[in-house]
């Protein structure tokens, strides 16, 4: 059985004893150390968490870069920290199948989020509890970039499976008041609008310093009436992750472990200048006017700890967060229906470039896979780069994919540009925003009817090379 | 003091640092634009706002009409 965390801190343990967190001790600025740190860190091989415990005028610490490498994502999945970026992509799937399991709804008194309160709306203070601070130098304020944020329907209250559990990026505006940017296309909106068309209150959670894999599936696009919660448990293979009720609201359960809950509601009817924001692109997304949040009630652990990531050019802590989990939900639709398929790499740049790899069932197959992928919910708008690999090339190996692209692309034939097709806003290429051009390269090896006149023999490795991969792995862990 | 993203002297102290007296945080109530007395804001020309750009950016979600 794989190891489970149920909270942050155990996850930052498990970092700590694997050489993948460091902590800083000295005083620091909150501009622009921790931003800078978390630059830093996604910059190294295997960047470790970085945790502040000094903060200038702060009482609590900071952590960021906790998913930042795929060492740290290994660890998060209880795998060894060297597991390679199919390994784990394969793992994801044989737990995906788990879903759904029930989580485990804790007492009040068990639940460690709820060691302390601040009940009285006069009381409270954001900065009191998070040490906030800019991440990019022009964002228009403080934001909470990777809090896991929890909302109901407003017409099924009670519906467990419509409970959305998500992450939207949150600006601090004030000691009781945030603004959260809830896109027309995400499972938030949706109940916004149902609320909105009676000037109703929207009730929200806003939780900060969760177990890792609740802020993964926070951040996976599953169906609107998939509990995220359900998915925590079939990824922490069959163990129900813990969650307690909410001090205000009956239909809303927050993580039981979280290291603060910010209780309040969306204000119907408002929205307020927000942003910008340096998004996952690497540019900055400019100022819109979006939703505020009014904070009524806290619960916090004890020495809370500030969980929030860098984000910018990439690779940055958010590009290892949204990797697989971009990844697997495009592999399971493709796969239904063309099981030739053999992985789907969709982690550059949210999907927008791809890479699968394939059996070939026949001539002309490879485009048929491109077809498929742009034609799922998240490919059709999202994708614009699309190769296509043999079985044998491991589309998370970018060194064999090159070695694709040089050995079985003829541009002639296997290059195609389709204009004019549904597109992803953020991408700063598309124009009009929205609308972009499809690029499918095919490098899949040529199978009948198409000619294939020059034929190749493929090498075969040495016998008994993956013994000796065993052996070298296990030396070098000893040295 | 002035905000530095659209020039509005509507700028209310929102946070003062709760260790220490080291610094506090600004925001303007005209653009919402905040930021920390040790941080020197330097805004891009082309995120700058004036009353009548804040009038008109687009607004995300769009504000649904109220059921009848
Ligand atoms: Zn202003």
């Amino acid at each position: 059985m794989a190891k489970v965390y149920q909270d942050l801190r155990s996850f930052l343990t498990t970092l700590e004893e694997n050489g993948q967190l460091v902590r800083i001790k000295d005083e620091v600025d909150p501009e622009p150390d921790i931003a800078a740190a978390g630059r830093a860190a996604a910059n190294l091989e295997n960047g470790p968490a970085v945790l502040f415990e000094n903060i200038k005028g702060y009482p609590y610490s900071v952590v960021t870069n906790v998913h930042g490498s795929w060492a740290n994502h290994a660890l998060m999945l209880g795998m060894p920290k060297t597991a390679s970026t199919k390994e784990q992509f394969h793992e994801i799937n044989r737990r995906w199948d788990k879903y759904p399991v029930k989580p485990e709804i804790l007492s009040r008194e068990q639940a460690p989020c709820k060691e302390n309160t601040i009940d009285n709306p006069d009381e409270i203070n954001l900065f009191d509890i998070l040490p906030l601070y800019r991440i990019n130098e022009q964002d228009g304020g403080f934001f909470l970039s990777k809090a896991s944020i929890i909302t109901a329907d407003p017409t099924e209250p009670e519906n467990f499976d419509k409970l959305n559990v998500g992450t939207y990026r949150i600006q601090v505006k004030g000691r009781n008041r945030v603004g959260i940017q809830a896109l027309a296309f995400h499972d938030i909106a949706v109940q916004l609008e149902a609320a909105e068309r009676k000037n109703e209150k929207v009730p929200i959670c806003i939780t900060v310093g969760n177990s890792p894999l609740v802020t993964y599936m926070a951040s996976t696009p599953v169906m609107y009436t998939q509990n995220e919660y359900e998915f925590v448990g079939a990824l922490q293979d069959g163990v129900p992750t813990r969650i307690v009720k909410s001090d205000l609201f009956d239909n809303l359960y927050v993580p039981a472990g979280s290291e603060v809950v910010l209780e309040g509601y969306i204000e119907p009817r408002v929205r307020e200048v927000e942003g910008p924001f340096g998004e996952f692109p690497g540019s900055y997304s400019g100022s819109r006017r979006q939703c505020v949040i009014t904070i009524t009630h806290i619960t916090h652990r004890t020495n809370p700890i500030f969980e929030n990531l860098y984000l910018g050019i990439p690779w940055t802590e958010i590009d290892f967060l949204i990797a697989l989990n971009t990844s697997v939900p495009l592999y399971q639709q493709i796969k239904r229906d063309l099981p030739e398929v053999q992985a789907v790499n969709a982690m550059y740049t949210h999907g927008i470039g791809c890479i699968i790899s394939t059996k070939v069932r026949f001539g002309g197959f490879g485009k048929e896979v491109a077809f498929r992928l742009l034609s799922t919910p998240h490919g059709g708008s999202y994708s614009k780069i699309i190769i296509i690999v043999d079985e044998f090339v491991d589309p998370f190996n970018l060194p064999q994919v090159m070695w694709a692209l040089t050995t079985r692309v003829r541009p002639d034939k296997d290059v195609v540009v389709i204009p004019n097709c549904p597109g992803m806003p953020l991408d700063p290429s598309s124009y009009p925003a929205g609308i972009h051009s499809k690029l499918i390269i095919d490098a899949t090896t040529p199978k009948d009817p198409e000619p294939n006149p020059r034929e190749a023999e493929l090498l075969e490795p040495p016998a008994g090379y993956e013994k000796y991969e065993a052996l070298i792995r296990k030396l070098m862990a000893e040295m | 003091m002035k905000c530095p993203r659209c020039d509005s002297n509507k700028i209310e102290v929102i946070a003062t640092s709760p260790v220490g007296n080291v610094w506090e945080v600004y925001e303007c109530m005209d653009c919402f634009y905040s930021w920390r007395s040790t941080e020197t804001p330097n805004i891009h020309e082309k995120f700058k706002l004036t009353k009548e750009q804040i009038d008109n950016l687009p607004v995300i979600p769009p504000v649904p009409p109220l059921d009848k």
